[in-house]
């Protein structure tokens, strides 16, 4: 069985050898650098990944492109002169708080099982039976109660560290 | 009886906005009496903010992590020096 982390890895090889090429030829030409190319095009995976969850776009390698050249543009004109895109939604930069660093620190560490879990049902979409079978249940219903187990597990965590963290959201 | 991890599930149907007339009124009720019932909504919806947060974390670490792999091993070498060229013969 190949491994969620594997099946992604490839995924993403793949679209960087197809649009990454075009990417940093278009950054370089507009005097860009190669790490202005990186940053761009690393982004504009972010977009296409949480986007393709949802639904594959047609054409996707010159949508992907198109993702790269547009956040290379508003990067260098600014928000004024923003070119709307699908109404793709492109706050994928936001600055975090040094709380919520500490908070993402302590799930990465001690919070990992659930947090991979619940990354599978609500960012990547996964389907159940993949869920079960990815994180080892006997079924569709005990993978959910698991869930909602875990979801309940990071709320209880979330709020405790919110009481520590004086600075922690709004 | 309701067990814990139900009324979770509940909060989420409430959140999702997935409850049909008749169980958004009773959830919305239950709020209304329950004030620890309102903070663990609140919580929850806070959460999934946080996941989404993680899991963008995660997706880059792999993702930079890709990029790694492109541009150090010698099997994509081809690869890396196509796009390096663009840089240098500027």
């Amino acid at each position: 069985m190949t491994s969620l982390s594997e099946t992604r890895e490839e995924f993403f090889i793949s679209l960087y050898k197809k649009a990454f090429p075009a990417v940093a030829k278009y950054v370089s030409r507009m005097g860009g650098s190669f790490d202005e190319a990186k940053d761009v095009f690393q982004d504009a995976l972010v977009v296409y990944y949480e986007k393709a969850v949802a639904a594959k776009p047609a054409n996707d390698i010159a949508w992907l492109v198109g993702i790269a050249k547009h956040l290379w543009l508003r990067r260098h004109r600014g928000e004024s002169q923003n070119i709307p895109l699908d109404n793709i939604e492109l706050s994928i930069d936001e600055e975090e708080t040094p709380s919520e660093n500490r908070l993402m620190h302590f799930l990465e560490t001690a919070g990992k099982k659930c947090m991979e879990l619940l990354r599978g049902f609500y960012y990547d979409q996964l389907p159940l039976t993949e869920i079960a079978e990815q994180f080892g249940y006997s079924g569709v219903r005990s993978a959910t109660v698991q869930k909602y187990k875990c979801l309940e597990k990071v709320r209880e965590t979330i709020k405790e560290k919110a009481l520590t963290y004086d600075d922690f959201m709004e | 009886m309701m067990t814990l991890w139900n009324e979770t599930e509940q909060i989420e149907l409430h959140l999702l906005g997935q409850y049909d007339t008749g169980n958004a009124l009773v959830f919305e009720a239950r709020m209304l009496i329950d004030p620890e019932l309102g903070d663990r909504v609140l919580w929850q919806k806070k959460t999934y903010g946080i996941i989404q947060t993680y899991s963008r974390r995660q997706l880059k670490k792999e993702i930079e992590a890709v990029h790694q792999k492109l541009f150090t091993q010698t099997e994509h070498v081809s690869f890396s020096q196509k796009i390096r060229r663009l840089f240098t013969d500027q």
